[in-house]
């Protein structure tokens, strides 16, 4: 399976001795929703026999991200500043502590695209570029956040080809914590009245592009694409041979709660949900 | 022996006097007479003011440059005195260690601001002194018009400079 390296879709070999590898995505983890990031620290501290070799975070693992400040702001701030901060904080550490025996790979998502090398390094974790391949087991395995290929959400996607630029997040990381904290309140209010019709069903969302998610697919050589976003965990056949396979969210408020890993070893994909 | 006090002489307003609490607050204490004593706090200003909140000063000279500070000192925010209205405290980054020169003056009661725990989520930010005299200075401060200064917010329009801070 000698693949001519094709630059768009950057390689991550797992060393030789890798058995398994954990996936999650899309947390989302907020102070307001201590529930969630009490399973998902529970998770982390799993005992060694339960762990992978592994822990790759596909994107969304905060429900937003203004900047790296939010870790090391001078205050005094205000209490609902001061409130995020600290759990901002509390998240770092977590990361931190597991990194210590476990490496940690995080791929930026839409809410948390603004993560940079100073919040990866606090948090233990090394960076992955969206796409990525991952050779392991032998295998090629596409793994993405997923925001990239829904292209039917036409306003999402100008807003990301805007925000992904390095002028526009520089400006934006310029501005003052407060302000920026400020906007992100605003868009998610906005983003949140738009989706109003939809109640908050997944369903309702703009998917992945079947054709476009093939495409990426065949261009890397893998079989497998791996994402999240869509907040749809589901195992798709793209054609040609080829799949998707999308993560779960985490909410632990919902009824049922979702919680769950995706695990990657010898005996293929598998969901561990992760809550009793 | 009586707790060393240090007046805060700010141009066009007055002089505010502070009473640092050498007994419960040793370290933070001696640290801010320190930069006093080598003048550092001479033509700082006041560079972050929050009605209702507080006013942050201590580090930045008018035209906010930052002023080279010394090594960072522990959090004494567990020694039982609380953020309450007119107290001096020291201020910090998200590392509850982090301390430095910057300094507050709490204008309200900000029980929110004090230790809870001797963790690095609990650790809260330490009172060190209290205003004795020019209260009403500090009012005056509060009370100024602020804005945005490039990547910092809540910056009076016009400097409120402390032309020199002295023990007496």
């Amino acid at each position: 399976m000698d693949q001519p390296h094709n630059p768009l879709f950057p390689e991550w070999h797992a060393p030789a001795h890798w058995q398994a590898v954990d996936f999650i995505s899309d947390v989302h983890l907020q102070a307001a929703d201590l529930a969630t990031f009490d399973v998902w620290r529970q998770f982390l501290q799993r005992p060694a026999a339960q762990r992978a070799d592994a822990l790759c975070i596909l994107g969304d693992l905060f429900e937003v991200w203004v900047g790296d400040d939010v870790l090391q702001a001078a205050g005094p701030h205000s209490l609902q500043a001061e409130e995020d901060h600290r759990f901002w904080r509390d998240c770092a550490a977590a990361l931190r502590t597991y990194s210590q025996h476990t490496p940690v790979f995080f791929m930026h998502g839409n809410r948390d695209f603004l993560l940079g090398a100073q919040a990866l390094s606090l948090c233990g974790m090394q960076a992955l570029v969206d796409p990525t391949v991952l050779v392991f087991l032998g295998q090629r395995w596409l793994l993405s956040h997923g925001d990239a290929l829904c292209l039917d959400d036409t306003d999402y996607m100008q807003f990301r080809a805007m925000v992904r630029q390095t002028a526009w997040q520089r400006d934006f990381l310029a501005r003052p914590l407060d302000e920026r904290e400020t906007t992100a309140r605003e868009l998610r209010q906005q983003s949140q009245a738009r989706k109003a019709h939809t109640a908050g069903d997944p369903t309702l969302w703009a998917d992945v592009d079947g054709p476009a998610a093939r495409t990426w697919l065949e261009r890397s050589g893998c079989t497998t694409l791996i994402h999240g976003h869509t907040h749809r965990p589901a195992h798709h056949d793209v054609g040609g041979g080829l799949q998707r396979v999308v993560l779960s969210d985490w909410d632990l408020n919902a009824q049922p709660p979702r919680a769950e890993v995706l695990r990657l070893d010898a005996k293929g994909l598998h969901r561990e949900p992760l809550f009793c | 022996m009586a707790n060393p006090q240090v007046e805060l002489h700010i141009a066009n307003f007055g002089v505010i006097t502070l009473e640092l609490d050498a007994d419960k607050a040793p370290l933070s204490a001696a640290n801010f007479l320190s930069y006093v004593n080598k003048g550092h706090y001479n033509n700082t200003v006041f560079h972050r003011v929050i009605p209702g909140f507080m006013v942050q000063g201590g580090g930045f000279e008018p035209g906010m440059n930052q002023k080279p500070s010394d090594a960072p000192i522990k959090n004494e925010a567990n020694n039982g005195l609380k953020n309450e209205q007119y107290t001096v405290a020291m201020a910090r980054t998200s590392d509850p260690h982090s301390a430095t020169a910057q300094f507050f003056i709490n204008v309200s009661n900000n029980g929110f601001l004090n230790h809870t725990a001797p963790s690095a989520q609990g650790w809260g930010y330490a009172v060190f002194g209290k205003v004795v005299s020019g209260a009403d200075i500090v009012k005056k401060i509060e009370g100024v018009a602020t804005g945005r200064k490039g990547f910092h917010d809540d910056v009076p329009k016009e400097d409120v400079v402390i032309e020199k801070a002295v023990a007496i």
